[in-house]
């Protein structure tokens, strides 16, 4: 141990170079005597063989343990550098000896006088010995003579350049085993079993691989050398397969019966019976070897392929639904990519999984996008949606058409929401409904997919427009709901998000302007009767609105807002000047709304007569105002005013809730107790219908302060109506609602009757503005820029209508040589 | 039918007792809308309605403290009405009124 202490200081390449020497040392000491006595030629090889056995005894008496490499030694090619580190060391060694006096020794190396020559019939004796030995492998019998004495004599045949009979021999002994073999599987291969074909070929390749193995350990020396030296001569493993392919390849009967039963297994292994998986692994990886992999087994396999799935694809889409034959289809692919995980070579991974892919899916995507993506759309089947996209996206142009048909559905299915009028009143909530449905469909099952979220936009906005106007007024009124007061049950946040939801579904209507004036009719009545749920929401609304439709859709809708918040100034000011000046009027409680004409939507102005309770007041106030604001004038709009009354009842004081006109028909009563319809017609001068719905609702309503003889619902010119005293109603303060049913019909047409009146405007505007540019231009040009610059959806034929009356006022004239031309006058 | 009766019977006795009036007005919420006192509502400078902005305040969107459009109306001596602004660009060309070409003087302006 203390002489081992002492090398450490060596460097590290030199302790490798002993270690080099020591095996090839070690294997010459234990292979064979014959080596050192037969062998000591002038080769390199030996040389080094020869110093090393000379350390030797240097070396163990230095106690050196010596590594034991039992493998064959990596050890030519290092020769010549281990035989010149050979001497260094000796020379160390000797140095380190010095150190020991009395075990001084003195090594001569000098070189042999005659050169050794093989005996006489060594080589025939050899190939006899060698052939013996392979054949006994071949026939998996036991070998006569140690493994160590074949090596060392295919070393010695080797270095006595009998390599090349050698290799020769070899070859030829090994191509008559593989011949042999062959006809004995052709002899018994007619009547037996593919099964036990198959295990038997398997089995004879596996041991043909295991003799190649022993084989070549034996000849490895002469596959290190002899084979290495000669680029032409393949290696003996090479050959092997080599000699096994050209036999096997070449008996197209065998290779047929193997491809023929691989296949079958393959095949049983699809209808779902348990297969040996490492009999077929075995027998495609000596497929694989054999380089016949491709030629002989892969075309046959993918049509086969394509013929199961093809046959069966029909068949299951015949018997299955969508769902399970996407489930089926799935699982087919999980198989075969088991199956190429497991048997298959990986190279027929993408045609295997493209050819599936195509018969079960490509094949059949119009059958299945037809007959079943709208049920699972209808049913809202998120997973096997999933499932469809996922499948669908793997085949040429599948996830395109499954958008196209998923546009499809939406527009047939949205259609029937918008189209029917019987559905009215659920509409906007439907399409809210299935807006969301659709999203939550994109989001999840399509990976949000930009095509679909696209298409779905376009979708909607074709359906919705499908039917002109009443989505864009159901959608205002649906705002108008939401955003009244006595919507409870819904937070500011909930709310703010509906609103959100709804301006998605407003981002699709071509005529803004409906939504417009209905969302401005909506919008005055609320802020007029104080009906606003919460100015947060109303002006987190109008700033949507600006944002989709720009500040002049909004302007005027702002503008209602400042006037609610001027009148309230205006009001407090006019308080204050009535106090000061002591007029009579504290006693009356005066609240004026002061629109800005214009803003607002346009009231037909009415007279009616009224008493001087309130004509007083309201002269104080108009003074005050114009004093205020000089070139102003008042229009009072009776249609919207409401008031406070005081009643005394029998059974107490109340306090009634109720509109201008309620108010002025009650008042009547102080001074007659029963009065006639016509004579309240007289003193109010209220407009017929108008009086009768009035009259109505105080009589015949929910809270009747006044009682109608005869009784009925229906007012007629003869009535006579008289003061309830009678009037009990548990609440103080009692509403008295306006009847309005009628109304909203009319009020509606009216709405649109505006709309259309501004939309003539607007397209006048257009034409005049296009034609003072482009001063000329074809009838056709000039409707295609106004098609553009339009905002909301018009017909040909009303442009044509448009144009004729501007060529009437003398705005544009039609060319004198081209009908078809259009000039602009200026 | 037989309450009706009865009800008519019994306002007359309650009417009697109770010199008080039945119905006495306690609050009342009017609605009025103001418009320029024009005898044209159109300005005859940029056509537009003078209760609009004029079109160049439309275009800049000019709002004043208010949030009011600052586009107020003006009157001059021969009672014609337009949009102060078209009519202060106008007056730098032609001291007169578009309408009548008598001398420009401004009678009132709106506020």
């Amino acid at each position: 141990m203390s002489a081992a202490k002492k090398y450490r200081p060596m460097d590290t390449t030199e302790l490798n170079d002993t270690e080099n020497i020591a095996a090839c040392l070690k294997k010459g000491d234990s292979s064979n005597p014959i080596t050192t006595t037969t062998t000591t030629t002038a080769t390199t090889t030996n040389r080094s063989a020869f110093a090393a056995q000379n350390m030797n005894s240097a070396a163990s008496t230095n106690g050196e343990r010596l590594p034991n490499f039992s493998m064959l030694g990596p050890h030519h090619g290092n020769d010549i550098r281990a035989a010149s580190t050979t001497s260094n060391l000796l020379n160390r060694m000797g140095a380190i000896h010095n150190t020991k006096p009395g075990d001084v020794k003195k090594i001569v190396i000098k070189n042999f006088k005659a050169k050794p020559t093989l005996p006489d019939n060594y080589s025939e004796d050899t190939y006899v010995k060698l052939e013996e030995a392979v054949l006994a492998i071949q026939l998996s019998k036991p070998i006569k003579y140690s493994l160590e004495e074949l090596y060392q004599a295919v070393v010695n045949m080797c270095s006595h350049k009998m390599d090349a009979q050698l290799y020769a021999k070899l070859k030829e002994l090994t191509e008559q085993h593989v011949k042999r073999n062959i006809k004995l599987k052709e002899l018994t291969g007619g009547s037996m079993d593919k099964l036990v074909l198959l295990e038997k070929i398997n089995n004879w390749w596996l041991s043909f691989c295991q003799q190649m193995i022993m084989i070549r350990s034996i000849f490895l020396y002469m596959d290190r050398t002899y084979v290495l030296q000669n680029s032409l001569i393949h290696s003996i493993w090479d050959m092997g397969l080599d000699l096994f392919r050209i036999h096997f390849a070449q008996n197209s009967v065998v290779q047929k019966r193997t491809v023929d039963g691989l296949l079958t297994l393959i095949e049983k292994e699809r209808q779902g019976a348990t297969v040996d998986r490492g009999l077929l692994k075995s027998l495609v990886r000596m497929l694989c070897d054999l380089q016949i992999y491709s030629s002989a087994f892969e075309e046959k396999f993918l049509d086969a392929t394509n013929q199961l799935y093809k046959a069966e694809s029909q068949r299951k889409m015949q018997e299955l639904e969508v769902p399970e034959y996407l489930q089926h289809v799935s699982k087919r692919l999980a198989e075969e990519n088991e199956r190429l995980l497991h048997y298959l070579d990986s190279s027929t991974k993408h045609p295997l999984i493209y050819n599936v892919e195509k018969e079960l899916l490509a094949e059949h995507l119009t059958t299945i996008l037809q007959k079943g993506l709208d049920s699972l759309l209808e049913d809202n089947r998120l997973n096997d949606l999933t499932l469809l996209y996922g499948l669908l996206s793997r085949v040429k142009n599948g996830t395109s058409e499954l958008c196209g048909n998923f546009n499809g559905y939406i527009k047939k299915k949205g259609r029937t929401i918008v189209i029917d009028p019987e559905k009215d009143k659920s509409m906007v909530q439907d399409l809210l409904d299935f807006k969301d449905k659709m999203d939550v469909i994109v989001r999840n099952c399509f990976e949000h997919n930009e095509k679909f979220t696209n298409s779905l936009r376009e979708a909607f906005e074709f359906f919705i427009n499908q039917r002109a106007n009443k989505p864009a007024e159901l959608i205002a009124k649906y705002v108008d709901m939401k955003l009244r007061s006595g919507n409870k049950g819904t937070t500011d946040e909930e709310l703010e998000k509906t609103l959100d939801k709804i301006m998605v579904l407003f981002r699709f209507i071509h005529g803004k302007d409906v939504f417009e004036a209905f969302y401005k009719k909506d919008l005055a009545k609320r802020l007029l009767v104080g009906k606003s749920a919460s100015v947060d929401s109303e002006k987190s609304m109008l700033s949507k609105l600006k944002q989709e439709c720009g500040g002049g859709f909004t302007s005027k809708l702002e503008g209602m807002f400042k006037d609610m918040e001027l009148s309230r100034d205006v009001n407090l000011a006019f308080r204050g000047h009535a106090l000061s000046n002591d007029r009579d009027v504290t006693n009356l409680d005066l609240t004026v709304s002061i629109l800005t004409m214009g803003y607002w939507p346009t009231y037909t102005p009415t007279e009616v007569t009224m008493p001087p309770q309130f004509i007083n007041p309201q002269q104080i106030f108009n003074k005050f105002y114009l004093e205020k604001h000089s070139g102003r004038k008042l229009q009072w709009q009776p249609t919207l005013g409401n008031c406070v009354l005081r009643a005394s009842f029998d059974a107490g004081p109340k306090e009634l809730l109720v509109s201008l006109f309620q108010g002025l028909v009650l008042l009547l009563f102080n001074d007659k107790p029963m009065l006639s319809y016509e004579e309240i017609l007289a003193a109010t001068s209220i407009e017929d219908g108008e009086l009768r719905r009035t009259l109505q609702s105080l009589a015949c309503g929910r809270a009747r302060v006044i009682t109608k003889t005869p009784k009925g619902r229906d007012i007629e010119d003869k009535d006579q109506f008289d003061f309830n005293n009678e009037f009990i109603n548990k609440l103080f303060r009692i509403k008295i609602n306006q009847i309005q049913m009628k109304e909203t019909n009319e009020e509606q047409k009216a709405t649109e009757e505006r709309v259309f009146q501004d939309r003539q405007y607007q397209i006048d505007a257009a034409i005049v503005r296009i034609m003072k540019m482009r001063k000329t231009l074809s009838h056709n040009l000039l409707i295609t820029e106004l098609f553009n610059q339009l905002t909301f959806p018009v017909k040909p034929a009303d442009l044509k209508k448009r144009i004729e009356s501007l060529i009437d006022r003398d705005y544009m004239e039609r060319d004198k040589d081209n009908q078809n031309q259009y000039n602009y006058v200026a | 039918m037989a309450d009706d009766g009865e009800n008519s019977v019994d306002n007359r006795a309650t009417d009697d007792s109770k010199p008080e009036k039945m119905f006495t007005l306690k609050k009342w919420n009017a609605v009025a809308m103001w418009s320029w006192d024009v005898e044209c509502d159109i300005c005859a400078i940029c056509r537009v309605q003078v209760m609009d902005s004029c079109l160049r305040c439309q275009a800049e969107n000019k709002r004043d403290v208010l949030g009011r459009q600052d586009c107020v109306v003006v009157w001059g001596e021969c009672n014609h009405s337009f949009h102060h602004c078209c009519m202060s660009l106008w007056v730098k060309q032609n001291n007169r009124c578009p309408l009548c070409q008598q001398e420009w003087s401004i009678q009132r302006m709106g506020k």
